[in-house]
């Protein structure tokens, strides 16, 4: 990086000053377009994202050590710049830029706000150490997330679909959302335990979350129970973040068990696979603020019928009118406003399913994005204010043709989450434009999700690109039968080496091996030795003399 | 110990197991070590290479009388020396299990997805179609470079990039945007030697007008997410923003100007 | 989990009494020594200054603040509250802060040692406009025994975001003088309310009279602001005399409820541009700075 540094001709500069040039130099390259040039966060991409870049002229750190409302230690800009912001559009640079360079653009993000240069750096607060989690810790740590009401916003199960959620701003007034607890991998502090209770005591200044060191420090709570929330919370989201899987298996289940409903019993034991959604932006209208991330897959077939259950968090079950402000607010501050302007309007939740009409041979299928006028897929689409779901044909996003039929579809709102049964037999009603669904052949898959509420509809929504399912099938007979017979051929031939090699030995050396091995004599093994030993008439060609060993 | 290292049976073991080691691990991690870029080895690349590991093994083992009969000797008294039952025994039911465990693992039903071959820079076409003007690819300029106007380039294209570019192709044009996750194949990381270096700024611009829709069937054009961003810039934008790659990325000799 | 939440937050409750209860509420128990111990002026020379602040035309009809998804606040009130953001009873403007501006310059006053309360009743901030000195304790008083938050965002002071789950006190005081620091909670979208904070003792807040009273001011020449969170501010100079009431009328009119640019220490976002000030000519897209005027005093760190 050191050939980037173009010092401007003039006078030397000083340490100091160099230093911040430097800073100018790499924040100018690198973090200007989004943060603009004079750091107020409005730079040329700022309007393509939510939450919006930082805005270093207010000072506001989101992400600190020190208590709620101080200005944040060096360290605390680091670790922003270093590891980025999950949950967010910012990204850790610690591998990008070098030490110095990073060094360089914290203090010249500093000084975008004078207060920095006068006031003392705070301390940071004492954290403590984690208490170990246990279930009681667990427990209480929920009950005072019930009393101290974080479901307001973050709903009773964590899912961030509080009743407040349609009304959250950030300092800037800019539409915000309560973080789903569930994936803690999108916090933007971090996910650990230590990280969230950081972010208790700190609160995230900008954002609604207040800080809970005040209620600590009037002794209205104690820090162990603070700390018992933050294990509770933590508790919320799974060990690890969701590993992604090419392939989604459809187990099969016994003729007529195939679950009909989304609150079936069946479902809890069935293998979850986590399929990425991310935003559209591919074609016009694109949309930069998608509202589904991800959605979880469960698959089972009985070789007449197969269905799906898919899972989905989504804050609201709309059109909700409560939800109407949200939509307001999300259409007006995200750019681009693509075709034509779009008003708020009650908008049901959406979600499709993908596949292609016929299996493919070879690897070609039709494009991800629904298709093409030369190859459509064949869709099975749901909407939140209708029954059942109704399968279609697309040529392209933006030219959906709905086929005869329907799909079998079993939908709930519930918390937060949208659980959704399709189902459908293996053959089609009518195999025009629709799959014939094959066991043991993976089978091209992909999904597309909108959240009404966030104003999404058409290509505003979010999208996956192909996954593959494939529905299990008895294992033939030869699974078994292989390895039984490379099992025993294998060994018949390590057999007949053996009695071979010690055949020659007795042949040639005459009784230097001592007594015959009774290894390759014994009954049952008898007959494999004899079936390939018998070519062994010939005497070899191995016609050098054996000297004593 | 001595007597081993300097027995030839062992010492091919020696050195088949090394050759293995080196081909699976080495040649991915040690390069990146010395500052250099590497991969993983494929599974039937590693196959050839142990081949033809063993069959120089096998040349040299036999290439001397006396060194050959004392390659041997360590199979033959496996085979015959009744001192040797037991390990002769273990043998005969290892290897046979082994080999049934490679067949099991070879014939049973397997999840996992077919093969998704593709060529990453396919051939490009002789010339396109942009905004209703055709273009030979081979020997058309970047305009802003034979222009000189590198600045106007630059600040436009850096506009361009971060507000349509950035979410797949990242921040630091690394490839990892934070919707990059999201589709298959990844977005092409834009720095680093292996990539658009190698390609001229017509074949960027080729690429970046027309898509992934605009792939020939060997680039796998039905996966790519990459837009058809003729829809959304002018060619005057896209050549702009084909400027600012190489220049933010360092590949342009201009930014990374070596004392 | 809902049904936990009552029992809980009732033990919570009763928990914080107790507390509450032993550790007293600060602000209440300060006032021994005689207040205004040293001002910078001979106070045998005082003037003062009274007013009123008027409203012509029709307030804008009062909306109804949904409370449905706090049933507590809800039931707090007999009738669904509105929100009064323009309280105007027979043509006098309440709700409006009103300080000396320009003219005390240089003069050092000492920290009004009285707490300002701020209470949250009904899911309502009470009362909704506030004045107060630098350094003096603005009490954020939680009345209601839900969770509310203090998320304040000042320009010139640093922000807090106070979490209050329980029936509480929270102090906090202000360095620098603001006009004005919005607060709001984001539990609950419709509270909205305001503290203004002035560097000299000489603010004050309208009640439904719409009358104002700062007494006790050196002999001088003044710039006097009023300030109406939907309505904007207006100046008016005044001469004070010593032991002479100078009388001041701000007089604020519908009209101005749509072109009015408020001072708030808090930017408002570039897509609102338009909407306060229609002649700006500001596009959506265009990232304009928001209209911003920033009346407190520069820092005086």
């Amino acid at each position: 990086m050191a050939g980037l540094l173009v010092l401007p001709n003039g006078g030397p500069l000083t340490a100091q000053e160099a230093d911040l040039e430097r800073g100018r130099e790499v924040y100018d390259r690198w973090c200007a377009s989004c943060h603009g040039v004079e750091g107020d966060g409005l730079g040329p991409a700022a309007g393509y994202m939510l939450p919006r870049p930082r805005d270093f002229t207010r000072g506001l750190y989101q992400i600190r050590t020190t208590a709620g409302g101080e200005i944040p230690t060096d360290d605390d800009i680091m670790r922003m710049i270093d590891e980025g912001m999950p949950g967010t559009t910012m990204p850790g640079w610690q591998d990008q830029l070098s030490r110095r360079d990073r060094e360089a653009v914290k203090d010249y993000i500093k000084s975008f706000y004078a207060p920095f240069e006068t006031m003392a750096e705070p301390e940071p607060l004492d954290f403590g150490r984690a208490p170990r989690a246990t279930a009681e810790r667990i427990e209480e740590g929920r009950i005072f997330y019930d009393s101290i009401e974080c479901w307001q916003c973050h709903g009773d199960t964590g899912r961030g679909y509080g009743s407040s959620g349609p009304e959250l701003e950030d300092d800037r007034g800019y539409p915000i959302r309560a973080v789903d607890l569930t994936k803690n991998w999108k916090f933007n502090g971090g996910g650990s335990v230590e990280e969230i209770y950081r972010r208790l005591r700190t609160g995230m200044d900008g954002t609604p979350m207040p800080a809970f060191s005040d209620l600590v420090d009037a002794g209205f709570m104690t820090d162990d129970q603070l700390w018992n929330l933050a294990h509770f919370v933590r508790s919320l989201a799974p060990d690890d973040r969701p590993r992604v899987r090419e392939v989604i298996r459809a187990d099969k289940v016994e003729p007529g068990q195939v679950p009909r409903t989304v609150g079936d019993e069946t479902w809890e034991e069935v293998e979850k696979f986590f399929i990425p959604l991310v935003a559209q932006i591919i074609i016009l209208p694109r949309w930069f603020d998608p509202a589904v991330d991800g959605v979880w897959v469960q698959a089972l077939h009985d070789g007449e019928e197969i269905a799906l259950r898919l899972t989905w968090h989504d804050r609201s079950q709309s059109p909700d009118p409560a939800w109407m402000q949200w939509q307001e607010r999300v259409l007006e501050v995200m750019e681009p406003v693509e075709g034509d302007p779009v008003e708020p309007d009650p908008r049901p939740d959406r979600f499709a399913v993908q596949f292609p009409p016929v299996i493919p041979d070879g690897m070609e299928r039709p494009y991800f994005l629904m298709g093409n006028s030369e190859r459509p897929v064949y869709l099975w689409q749901w909407q939140s204010d209708r029954d059942g779901a109704e399968p279609a044909r697309a040529r392209g996003m933006l030219d959906v043709e709905t086929l005869s039929g329907s799909i079998e579809a079993d939908a709930q709102w519930e918390a937060g989450r949208w659980q959704l049964v399709l189902r459908r037999n293996l053959e089609p009603s009518d195999s025009e434009g629709r799959l014939h669904f094959e066991t043991g052949t993976p089978i091209p898959i992909a999904f597309f999700a909108w959240d009404g509420d966030n104003a999404e509809e058409g290509p505003r929504g979010s999208v996956s690109s192909w996954f593959f399912i494939y529905l299990s099938e008895d294992p033939p007979p030869s699974t078994y039968v292989a390895p039984v017979v490379a099992f025993l051929l294998t060994g018949g031939l390590g057999l007949v080496v053996v009695a071979r090699a010690q055949r020659r030995e007795r042949a040639l050396g005459g009784g230097t091996t001592g007594d015959p091995d009774p290894a390759v004599h014994p009954p049952p093994h008898d007959d494999h030795r004899d079936d390939g030993a018998d070519g062994g008439g010939d005497s070899g060609p191995e016609d050098d003399p054996r000297p004593p060993p | 110990m001595r007597d081993y290292l300097r027995h030839p049976f062992w010492q091919a073991i020696a050195v088949f197991v090394a050759s293995y080691v080196l081909i699976k691990w080495g040649i991915p991690y040690i390069p990146p070590l010395l500052g250099f870029s590497s991969a993983m080895v494929p599974s039937s690349v590693i196959i050839q290479y142990m081949l033809t590991v063993g069959v120089g093994i096998l040349v040299w083992v036999s290439d001397n009388e006396a060194r050959w009969k004392r390659f041997k000797e360590p199979i033959r008294n496996l085979l015959v020396r009744p001192e040797r039952r037991r390990a002769r025994r273990v043998f005969l039911v290892l290897v046979p299990l082994l080999m049934a465990f490679v067949t099991y693992d070879a014939v049973r039903p397997k999840v996992t997805a077919p093969a998704g071959l593709r060529s990453v820079h396919p051939a490009n076409p002789t010339s396109i179609t942009v905004n209703g003007e055709t273009l030979v690819l081979e020997g058309l300029e970047n305009p802003f470079r034979e222009e000189g106007r590198e600045e106007e380039g630059y600040e436009l294209g850096l506009e361009i990039y971060y507000q349509n570019c950035m979410p797949c192709h990242g921040d630091y044009l690394d490839g990892q945007g934070h919707y990059a996750h999201g589709y298959n194949p990844l977005p092409l990381p834009l720095r680093g030697g292996g990539t658009i270096a190698q390609l001229t700024e017509s074949y960027v611009f080729w690429r970046i007008a027309k898509g992934g829709p605009g792939l020939p069937r060997e680039g796998a054009p039905w996966n790519s997410a990459m837009p058809a961003w003729e829809a959304f810039l002018t060619p005057e934008e896209m050549w702009a923003v084909t400027f600012f790659l190489y220049q933010q990325a360092g590949i342009s000799p201009r930014t990374w100007d070596e004392h | 989990m809902r049904y936990s939440q009552w029992t809980s937050r009732a033990l919570a409750a009763v928990l914080v009494l107790g507390l509450a209860a032993a550790c007293g509420d600060a602000p209440d128990e300060a006032p021994d020594e005689p207040e205004e111990a040293e001002m910078p002026f001979d106070v045998g020379t005082a003037g003062h200054v009274e007013g009123m602040v008027m409203y012509e035309g029709d307030p804008p009809p009062p909306e109804e603040m949904d409370m449905s998804s706090e049933p507590d606040c809800d039931a707090h009130w007999d009738v669904t509250p509105t929100r009064d953001v323009v309280k105007v009873s027979d043509g006098h403007l309440g709700d409006v802060f009103v300080y000396v501006k320009e003219g005390l310059e240089g003069m050092d006053f000492p920290t009004t040692r009285q707490a300002v309360v701020m209470d949250q009743v009904g899911c309502r901030y009470t009362p909704m406009v506030i004045g107060a000195m630098t350094g003096q304790t603005v009490t954020f008083r939680n009345s209601d025994g839900l969770l509310h938050n203090v998320n304040a965002t000042p320009t010139n002071n640093r922000p807090f975001n106070l979490s209050q789950p329980v029936n509480m006190d929270t102090d906090r005081t202000f360095t620098e003088p603001e006009v004005m620091i919005p607060v709001r909670c984001d539990v609950h979208g419709w509270m909205r309310g305001y503290v203004g904070i002035a560097s000299h003792p000489y603010h004050v807040v309208t009640g439904e009279g719409g009358s104002f009273d700062l007494s006790d001011l050196p002999p001088g020449d003044y710039v006097i602001e009023a300030w109406h969170s939907q309505l904007g501010t207006q100046e008016q100079t005044v001469t004070v005399e010593t032991g002479e009431t100078a009388q001041v009328t701000f007089t604020f009119s519908e009209d101005m409820l749509n072109t009015a640019v408020v001072p708030l220490g808090d930017p408002i976002y570039p897509h609102r541009v338009d909407q306060a000030d229609p002649e700006s000519g500001h596009g959506a897209h265009e990232h304009a700075p928001a209209a911003r005027t920033l009346t407190s005093a520069p820092d005086v760190r």
